[in-house]
């Protein structure tokens, strides 16, 4: 009798794309009849001494083989049905092998949706991450960029800036601001910038950080200020911006794809001649809410870590924004919001209570020692 | 139907005899002559959308051509685009092919095309692509490669390294994995192999023995550019 072939038996002196057979299973084993053509002979193969695997190109076929020596053979199934047949049939001593087989199945399976699954993933989280995650690629390009070039490049705009300028070389101000500065940075762990600060002779209350650690203090804001504290505060929000690169990460924003580009090409010359270009635009930078609250934080905790009063900042907005808002540089750049108090006041209260150091310094002589707010020219 | 091929070496021809009302399906472009009793059909396999994704996915051709001898028993001439032997395989209806995208010549009316999607590895690193044919079904297929071809016949867990490039097709008893030709990457590169695939038997794999990419590149320092 000759039957339609639904498997495949491959073996010692069958055709190696496998002789095609008629495979049924019965309550023992497999019967296998011969189809036309075939070199097989009918044939039966009792479950015992068989053993079973997953295979075929997508391990979709059951593999069964037995024998050994010249007299190996094994046969391919892929039918469903009589692979369903087949574990039906099974004994338990042979379910191992084929518990095996089915994980192996779906492992391969599963793998082969994980790998699609993941391809698709990438390509949408790249287009999400271009749509929406600007700001992370910044982040990322601008955590690549060395310390030295962007002291290289923040020196450039401060050195531009400060020849335009009445700078306080020496006195009671400038050693108070080095001293605020000296006590902060003292605490700031790894600390790879080196900070500079100039004391600024202007009306303009206002203080700003540059790239790299170049801090400007104008003596407008040491004027408005009534403690040194509170001149502390205002530095230590400046210089948390540096920490965190947040000036890098504007810079980078505004000038867009081609920084990103030269940067990751190492291109120095070229990412300070973009620099260049914005000019002063650098130092008034308006930060994003999200940098603000940033620094905000960290600045608070690097005053109560150097131990001074960390509620100066705080204190000096808060009076600063009752009277003269509209007058104050300082608040166009760091508006001061409701939110923003409540955000700074909460932070403070879960700093653990110390025990504030007070500067050496007397506050009153610093602010008598500034010169008339209207420099020479 | 009962084939016959023509001039075998590089530049091979098949003639195909069929009995009336027998058909052949070929490549788009394959007939070069045919009896005057022989009618030629355009047909999508696997309807308008099987035929698109074959298209779009394989890159294969939208259309393949049938050739019917509608008016009494004939023969068909047929021939493949590149110069490359061609190899006859008998389908028994178990036995299945996997055809990478330019191998398909032609075959007998109950040979059953599909385009298969190959896992992501084998996809983008197996040098087929990410879409091959699977051809099942039964009756004659006739497949055509770059150069000429060679069977590789693989005992059960017999192994065998293909540069991905050479392959022309293989059954689907036959698994393969994609490795590095060398231990190192480097070594895998500068060999000129790259990527290899390890094939894993029973089966037989059929490969090309010359690489169409390459030829491409080769090729190409001779074409003048224009401005």
């Amino acid at each position: 009798m000759n039957l339609a072939s639904n498997a495949l038996c491959f073996g010692d002196g069958l055709p190696a794309t496998g002789a095609p057979c008629h495979v049924t299973v019965s309550a023992d084993g497999l019967r296998m009849g011969p189809v036309k053509g075939s070199q097989l002979s009918e044939e039966s193969v009792a479950f015992v001494g068989m053993s079973v695997t997953a295979g075929g190109l997508d391990h979709d076929q059951l593999v069964v083989s037995w024998g050994g020596g010249t007299s190996a053979r094994t046969v391919y199934l892929k039918e469903p049905a009589l692979i369903i047949a087949f574990r039906r049939a099974a004994p338990p001593t042979l379910l191992a092998h084929l518990e095996r087989a089915a994980e192996q199945v779906r492992r391969a399976r599963h793998s082969h949706r994980a790998w699609w699954g993941s391809a698709v993933g990438v390509v949408v989280g790249l287009g999400l991450l271009l749509w929406f995650g600007s700001d992370l690629i910044i982040e990322w390009a601008v955590a690549r960029i060395p310390v030295q070039w962007e002291q290289t490049l923040g020196e450039t705009v401060y050195q531009d800036f400060l020849s335009k300028e009445t700078v306080l070389k020496e006195g009671p101000a400038v050693s108070a601001v080095q001293e605020m500065t000296q006590r902060m940075t003292a605490q700031i762990p790894n600390n790879p910038y080196t900070f500079r600060v100039s004391v600024v002779q202007s009306p303009v209350v206002n203080a700003f950080a540059l790239p790299g650690g170049y801090v400007v203090v104008f003596t407008g804001l040491m004027k408005k200020a009534e403690s040194g504290e509170e001149v502390a505060g205002v530095l230590s929000h400046e210089l948390n911006h540096v920490l965190q690169r947040h000036g890098m990460e504007r810079m980078v924003k505004m000038l867009g794809l081609a920084a990103v580009v030269s940067i990751l090409s190492g291109d120095q010359q070229g990412l300070i001649g973009l620099a260049r270009q914005l000019g002063l635009e650098l130092a008034t930078l308006k930060f994003g809410r999200e940098q603000e609250s940033e620094a905000d934080v960290t600045g608070i905790r690097l005053l109560s870590d150097a131990r001074i009063a960390p509620d100066g900042m705080i204190h000096f907005f808060e009076r600063l924004s009752e009277t003269d808002q509209a007058r104050v540089e300082l608040f166009s750049t760091h508006p001061m919001s409701a939110d923003r108090a409540k955000r700074l006041n909460a932070e403070l209260a879960a700093l653990p209570k110390q025990t504030p150091e007070p500067f050496t310094f007397d506050w009153k002589t610093v602010q008598n020692s500034l010169p008339a707010s209207e420099p020479k020219k | 139907m009962k084939c016959e091929i023509l001039y075998p070496g590089a530049f091979p021809m098949v003639r195909v005899y069929l009995n009336e009302a027998e058909t052949v399906k070929a490549e788009s472009g394959a007939m070069v002559a045919a009896s005057p009793t022989i009618d030629i059909e355009s047909k999508m396999e696997g309807g308008f959308l099987g035929a698109l994704s074959r298209k779009m996915l394989s890159g294969e051709k939208f259309f393949f051509q049938t050739l019917r001898a509608s008016r009494g028993a004939g023969e068909v001439l047929l021939a493949p685009t590149v110069p490359g032997e061609i190899v006859l395989l008998d389908l028994d209806g178990v036995n299945e092919y996997m055809v990478q995208k330019d191998g398909f010549l032609a075959g007998a009316e109950g040979v059953k095309i599909e385009s298969k999607m190959q896992s992501f590895t084998r996809g983008l690193l197996g040098g087929e692509g990410f879409f091959i044919l699977k051809i099942g079904g039964s009756g004659q297929l006739i497949l055509n490669s770059f150069g000429a071809i060679h069977k590789i016949e693989l005992k059960p867990n017999e192994e065998y390294i293909v540069d991905n490039s050479h392959l022309v097709a293989w059954t689907s008893t036959t698994t393969y994995n994609i490795e590095k030709a060398s231990s190192g990457w480097i070594a895998s590169l500068t060999s000129g192999e790259g990527l290899v695939c390890r094939f894993r038997g029973p089966g037989v794999v059929y490969i090309q023995s010359r690489n169409p990419g390459s030829f491409g590149n080769w090729i190409r320092q001779f074409i003048p550019v224009s401005e």
